[in-house]
């Protein structure tokens, strides 16, 4: 009897999360490719189903494996959807033993950074029209998690990524209004437009002919202007570093009469946030640097603040739920007593669960250039000649975790 | 006391392995059946039995007979999937090429893809076949019209409820002169709402 409560207690202590939270870690130092490889030899409980697919499709993505990765995305996006709905069981085993017996359905950064990543899984397995629905996805998802009092779920790079879409398929209208999305979320934010994204307004209000939004851009961003002069248009997307993940807090007393002890553990993330490094590309005449358009450490910050008055009532509730158990098993038998509020010890801890493997900032950088090639250059990689002459139009993912770039032309 | 605490435990297991098993259960192709709410199998069929019926009813193909003196001939196109869902245009496709055909009243021209393995393939029989049953090429029957189309949609989402609206616009061009003889449009609307609860 004694063994299996301390079998049961291993089982409910949340191995697999710190497992999966060191391949995160190893991730700023190791290739996209061998921790993809280590997570592939894992197995994920039933429960982290959505977060183990969404950390494989994003390695996938990084290593190019498209395919693969959107058939990863996919599953993890299915799952999250039908995990949106409140489950009673779920609900009982995290108001009596710990948070990480709910399943992982994922934060409103994960359902709508979803649909970003499928997109550039698409668009550089060469199929744009699927990459075309993602934004769109991506925008129910984000009407669905609108609320007028916080920016929750609302993704800057989402916005911007369905703008170089539709701007690619020439539809005008539709990239103008994204790229202005995404410039109202920034003004909410208070943060500075990345270039690129000012040159996406100066350039689509006047493609579109709508004379009032140019001059008022152009008043606004008078240098800017002269940048659009080249035939070439390259869109360059830089993921950096790799997100925080969340680290437990834990407290455990004596309770007031000293016959038992009370821990309580709650998830919470760095207090530091890592310093954001630049992408540079230059076509031997400019050189530009990759601005950030969505720092994804704030957002995950974000997400869990919002989550926070609900996982502090739980956990405080089961606090309460486990010493009364244990006060009642110790009433019968004191040893059995015992051995419980030791299992209510082990089992209380935090659930560091997240989409852990995602770049800590999307960089956004925009050139237009006559030049047959441009070199790319990230922190940590050498540079990369990346050749323009099969097109006009060019999608450049590049990320400091790998010397890899995915280029996408048309 | 020990041996109803076995039983317990036997019927519980059942019941969650019954839980657990898989069910197959064979359909009816017609059958229509809605899960996610979706575009799905029934969707694709009505839109294209309807649209054809509707293309075939219309004043053009008569237009046609009478002055050319044949049957036209019709290749599908590239139908857009402008949606937000990742449709498969390509059954979408296949249930129009069928209905076309089978209404008898116009001929059929085969795709470009397939289109490009028969000619390999006469290629290969200008090399390898004897004589007799060698298939020259320039004979291919050329199509007068070509028929394109898109499949759109526009979601209203508040909370767990959704209401999708798909609207697929086809249209039927003359390859002699880039004339428009024909133009259809198919709608539909589905609500479609999600639980709050799980168990």
């Amino acid at each position: 009897m004694h063994k299996l409560l301390l079998a049961f207690v291993f089982l409910l202590s949340g191995c697999a999360q710190h497992n999966n939270n060191r391949l995160a870690d190893d991730l700023q130092f190791e290739t996209p490719e061998s921790i993809l490889s280590a997570l592939q030899e894992t197995k994920p409980d039933d429960r982290d189903i959505a977060q183990y697919y969404l950390n494989l499709g994003y390695l996938q993505l990084l290593s190019g494996q498209f395919p693969a990765s959107i058939e990863s995305l996919l599953i993890a996006k299915k799952q999250m959807q039908s995990l949106a709905a409140t489950s009673v069981s779920e609900n009982i085993g995290a108001g009596t033993v710990n948070e990480t017996l709910r399943s992982y359905s994922g934060y409103p950064l994960d359902r709508v950074m979803v649909h970003n990543m499928l997109a550039l899984s698409y668009l550089f397995n060469r199929d744009i029209d699927g990459a075309r629905v993602e934004m769109l996805q991506a925008d129910v998802a984000m009407k669905k998690l609108a609320d007028k009092d916080s920016l929750s779920g609302q993704l800057v790079s989402t916005h911007l990524l369905s703008g170089i879409i539709y701007e690619l398929l020439d539809e005008r209208s539709d990239a103008f209004i994204s790229y202005q999305l995404a410039e109202n979320i920034l003004n909410q934010r208070k943060i500075a437009l990345p270039e690129g994204l000012t040159l996406g307004l100066l350039r689509m209000s006047l493609k579109m002919g709508n004379d009032q939004a140019y001059d008022r851009y152009s008043k606004s961003y008078p240098n800017l202007v002269k940048k659009m002069k080249g035939k070439e248009q390259v869109f360059v997307l830089y993921f950096d570093g790799v997100v925080s993940n969340k680290i437990q807090a834990s407290l455990t007393v004596p309770s007031f009469n000293g016959q038992q002890l009370i821990r309580i553990a709650m998830p919470t993330y760095p207090e530091r946030l890592p310093r954001s490094l630049h992408a540079k590309i230059s076509d031997g005449e400019q050189l530009v640097s990759s601005d950030v358009a969505e720092n994804i450490n704030v957002i995950a910050r974000e997400d869990l603040d919002k989550e926070y008055p609900s996982i502090l009532l739980l956990t405080t509730t089961r606090a309460i739920a486990k010493y009364q158990v244990v006060q009642e098993t110790k009433k019968k038998d004191q040893l059995l007593g015992t051995l419980l509020n030791f299992a209510t010890l082990l089992s209380e801890v935090a659930d560091l669960r997240s989409w852990n493997m995602l770049p800590a900032t999307i960089q956004f950088a925009y050139l237009e250039t006559n030049a047959d090639d441009i070199v790319v250059s990230t922190p940590k990689t050498v540079q990369t000649d990346v050749d323009l002459s099969l097109g006009h139009q060019h999608v450049i993912l590049v990320t400091n975790l790998s010397d890899k770039v995915w280029h996408y032309q048309q | 006391m020990k041996i109803h605490t076995s039983l317990l435990l036997v019927i519980m297991s059942s019941v969650m392995l019954a839980a657990c098993s898989t069910s197959v259960e064979r359909l009816d192709a017609q059958q229509q059946v809605d899960l996610s709410g979706a575009w799905n199998d029934t969707d694709s069929q009505l839109v294209a039995q309807e649209m054809i019926e509707d293309s075939l009813s219309r004043a053009w193909i008569s237009k046609f007979v009478s002055s050319e003196g044949k049957d036209p001939a019709v290749i599908v196109g590239r139908i857009k999937n402008l949606s937000h869902e990742h449709i498969n245009t390509n059954t979408f496709v296949a249930n129009m090429e069928r209905e076309l055909i089978n209404s008898g009243e116009v001929q059929f021209v085969a795709s470009a893809a397939n289109r490009q393995e028969i000619r390999d393939e006469r290629a290969d029989q200008d090399l390898n076949a004897s004589e007799a049953t060698r298939k020259e090429a320039g004979q291919e029957y050329g199509a007068d019209f070509m028929m394109q189309g898109q499949i759109n949609t526009i979601v209203d989402v508040d909370g767990t409820t959704q209401v999708r609206f798909y609207q697929v616009n086809l249209e039927l061009i003359s390859l002699k002169d880039n004339r428009k003889v024909w133009i259809g449009e198919k709608k539909i609307k589905k609500l479609i709402s999600n639980s709050k609860i799980r168990p």
